[in-house]
């Protein structure tokens, strides 16, 4: 099949709808501020706002599917294309080489960017869709798209024409077409952190508005809660596939890649936790608030700008593509928008509400909480820049790598297990020392059992590793108490079953039992990284067939070296025959890829995963003869439950974010405002009613 | 401020960095863990890969690092120190060889500077808690409850 006159046209198709998606990108963002400020017609402008909400996200749909086509039709005169296509990779990683390089991750952020939009412009039921707050929500979304759109017209175009036309191409970087998580980790990834601008375009609607309701923090708190969802799912996927793909037996090298989206990741569940304080008492730690949404969208913008423009190899990469400058412009101008917007506003956000009954209570919690995860942020962020400052600076290379990051942030880590722990147990505005004291007994005692146990059974000498463990347990529960005492009181008052009664209690308060469940995530992650990284066990070894490798209880046998031919790769195995304790464990397999466009192999190790730990087995090398193997053996302890945590994590922001069904919502509404009617006015007919110049103006 | 919160505040104050190195412990006994074994662990952990992204030489599966790994091994078992050691390739590849960057000059920078803001936070915290709680709703409690992120 030669690329003929039928295939240019897939390039013209996408070149053609980005460009019109800029277009009316930029009308959007003008006719929904002439519909936000218009005294006259503005509903008009605001649906045409909304409308060119939706058409930006049909016409990235297009562009997308634009792509996919031009990929899975190999049509190399499509650039991006002619970069990561070839004619012998697998379908499967042809359709996701769509984010794999530069030009088809930015085309993918703006599809995910042109939908949460188009959500947000169409507002949920029984929401107004004309709202001014919506209207500048969608305002800044649409805002944020034409920066996205004007990178694809520029210099991330992926629809630029090749001249002449390739017959083939060299495929996708090995390492992402090496591992089926590769279809899972971006596009969580990039729902999680293009979510992220939603809150942010929430806060922006907020102050555009000149709102100071708790209209704001209630769509940011649930937008947050569904982009960290996300976010969360996809960090951890990312650890999965970096244990599964590079060979190491780790999941976390602290790369700049995993920081970036670690950062956005700390802001976010530091403003869902101090969000509730504020959503509990108008008005206080609102410019808080509106600092943590903004510095989270920020992160984001930073992250991609930090891992897409090559500045983190050198300062000096930087330069080499223009990609770097449109970024810096961005977050230049997204940065004083902002600050401009806050300080405009601050005298209707920096009124001085703050007020606490108590500091033994859930809020100080949460300060404190804020504080640790600030603290970690600012961390994680001066240990990635420095590298960049110290070479602008001193003219000296420098690193900042694994053992910085884990000296600085362990303790952090095991202060922020205590308080997921402690936060549960105390009450919103005034704490009683002896009720918390009774509630914290049971974990104080799992406190000690683990920690002593660590010490003294499982030998740990770490005293970071030990207050992990006996904090992990603590914090366990602590929270798993909630649901224990919630069931019992419940089924007490009803009568119900035990499950019935679980289910009924989550259902009742989704937020704080999904949080609940977050925490127990978070536990589990902690507790699998403290354990697998202090108790790692490995030997590396180099064995003729029949000979074993042994380490702890295992027993790993060489059998036989093959090799095997595929379309994009050739492949090296070994044949292992695992023993546990004498007995025949199962086999394992673990390869090497040797791609055409990479000289070093790429490697799947073999993981034999039970709940207790994996043995992770890596194939370094091989005689060409089959003589010999050089295998690295290595048992991780509790390693599954990082990855169980991040479901978990994800199950308690699905439970949190579900919607409300229509009858409760309906019930809680009229419990708020009795006397307000049940049907939705439009925002703008509100807005009107309460101006005086228009409602005279109109005669209504 | 009650007592529970003074005492997680002190908690913060005597925050103490976790111990350099991060080696992982080892069970003593285990057959290919002996002393040399787990000083060479030590010291690569902090030696960075020059052909990846930001992995020690001591996790890297990659044909160089386990070269680099074999070279600090053999020096060890010569006799050298750790620091001699880091020096040897500190002399050929530079400071950047190192992931924790030497706490002299410019580098005391990003190590001070995470303490710094934390304790600062700390403080904020605690004068925002205890102006929070003595009068209710003061005109000047608009500051924000720690630094800035960014």
């Amino acid at each position: 099949m030669l690329p003929g006159r039928g295939a240019a046209v897939t390039g013209a198709i996408g070149r053609v709808a980005i460009g019109l998606a800029l277009a009316l990108s930029c009308y959007g963002v003008i006719a929904a501020v002439v519909g936000g400020r218009a005294r006259r017609r503005a509903e008009a402008w605001r649906a045409s706002a909304r409308g060119a909400a939706y058409a930006v996200f049909m016409l990235y749909a297009v562009a997308t599917f634009a792509m996919v086509y031009a990929l899975v039709t190999h049509d190399f005169s499509v650039q991006y294309v002619a970069q990561v296509g070839s004619r012998s990779t697998p379908l499967f990683f042809t359709v996701i080489s769509l984010w794999g390089a530069l030009e088809g991750s930015i085309l993918f952020w703006a599809l995910v960017l042109a939908f949460y939009t188009a959500v947000v412009a169409a507002g949920g039921r029984g929401q107004a869709r004309d709202d001014l707050q919506r209207t500048y929500a969608t305002a800044t979304l649409l805002g944020v798209t034409v920066f996205f759109s004007v990178l694809l017209v520029g210099p991330a175009n992926p629809f630029l024409p090749v001249s002449p036309v390739p017959l083939d191409g060299p495929g996708p970087n090995p390492l992402l077409q090496n591992h089926p998580l590769m279809a899972v980790h971006p596009p969580l990834l990039y729902l999680g952190y293009v979510g992220l601008s939603v809150p942010f375009a929430f806060a922006v609607g907020a102050l555009l508005a000149g709102r100071d309701d708790e209209g704001w923090i209630r769509e940011s708190r649930r937008w947050t809660i569904v982009a960290w969802g996300f976010l969360s799912a996809a960090i951890v996927a990312g650890m999965w596939w970096s244990y599964e793909v590079l060979g190491w037996g780790g999941y976390w090298a602290w790369d700049p890649v995993e920081n970036a989206s670690f950062m956005p990741w700390l802001t976010a569940t530091a403003f869902l936790h101090s969000s509730m304080v504020e959503e509990r008492r108008p008005g206080m730690l609102r410019p808080w608030n509106l600092s943590l949404v903004v510095a989270t969208f920020l992160l984001t913008i930073l992250g991609t700008f930090l891992t897409r423009s090559g500045i983190i190899l050198s300062v000096h990469a930087f330069t080499q593509g223009p990609i770097g400058y449109y970024f810096l412009g961005f977050i230049a101008v997204a940065l004083l928008f902002s600050l401009a917007l806050l300080a405009a506003r601050s005298d209707r956000i920096g009124r001085g509400r703050g007020r606490l009954d108590s500091a033994f209570s859930r809020e100080a919690v949460f300060l404190v909480n804020n504080l640790l995860l600030t603290a970690f942020t600012f961390t994680v962020l001066l240990g990635t820049l420095f590298p960049l400052v110290a070479e602008a600076v001193r003219g000296v290379k420098v690193s900042v790598g694994a053992p910085f990051f884990n000296r600085m942030t362990v303790p952090l880590c095991v202060a922020i297990l205590f308080l997921a722990g402690v936060g549960p147990a105390l009450p919103w505005r005034v704490g009683r020392p002896a009720e918390t004291g009774r509630r914290l007994r049971l974990p104080a005692a799992a406190f000690l059992v683990t920690a002593i146990g660590s010490v003294v059974v499982a030998g740990t000498r770490d005293p970071y590793a030990v207050l992990a463990f006996g904090f992990g347990a603590f914090a366990l529960v602590a929270n798993v108490a909630e649901f224990w005492t919630g069931t019992r009181a419940r089924r007490r008052a009803s009568g119900e079953a035990w499950p019935i009664a679980l289910v009924g209690l989550i259902r009742a308060n989704r937020h704080r039992y999904g949080g609940y469940l977050a925490h127990i995530g978070v536990v589990a992650i902690a507790v699998g990284i403290a354990a697998s990284s202090t108790f790692r066990r490995e030997v590396e070894a180099t064995v003729r067939p029949g000979e074993a490798v042994e380490l702890g209880a295992f027993s790993v046998r060489f059998d036989r070296i093959w090799g095997r031919e595929e379309p994009q790769r050739f492949v090296i195995g070994a044949d292992l025959s695992v023993f546990e304790k004498g007995r025949p464990a199962g086999r394992l397999d673990p390869r090497l890829n040797f791609y055409r466009s990479s000289e070093q192999p790429v490697t799947t190790p073999a993981v034999r995963s039970r709940a207790a730990g994996d043995l992770y087995v890596n194939l370094l090398a091989f005689e060409r003869d089959g003589s010999t193997a050089t295998l690295h053996v290595i048992l991780e302890p509790l390693v599954p439950w990082i990855w169980v945590g991040g479901g978990i994590i994800a199950l308690g922001a699905l439970i949190a974010a579900w919607p409300e069904s229509r009858r409760r919502r309906l019930i809680r509404e009229a419990a708020r405002r009795p006397g307000r009617p049940a049907v939705p006015q439009t925002g703008a007919e509100r807005e009107r009613a309460a101006d005086p110049v228009v409602a005279g103006g109109t005669g209504a | 401020m009650s007592r529970p919160l003074v005492a997680l505040l002190a908690f913060l104050l005597l925050w103490v960095p976790a111990p350099a190195g991060g080696a992982p412990a080892q069970e003593p006994g285990a057959p290919a863990d002996s002393a040399l074994e787990a000083a060479v662990r030590a010291v690569a952990s902090q030696l960075r890969c020059v052909v990846c992204q930001g992995l020690s030489i001591q996790d890297s599966p990659s044909d160089l690092a386990r070269e680099m790994k074999q070279i600090v091994r053999d020096q060890l078992a010569e006799g050298r120190t750790p620091d001699e050691v880091k020096d040897y390739f500190v002399a050929r590849y530079g400071e950047w060889i190192l992931l924790d960057p030497p706490a002299r000059g410019f580098n005391l920078a990003v190590h001070v500077l995470p303490v710094v803001s934390l304790l600062a936070g700390a403080f904020v915290v605690g004068v925002l808690v205890r102006r929070w709680t003595r009068a209710p709703a003061e005109e000047e409690g608009s500051a924000d409850p720690g630094e800035t992120p960014t």
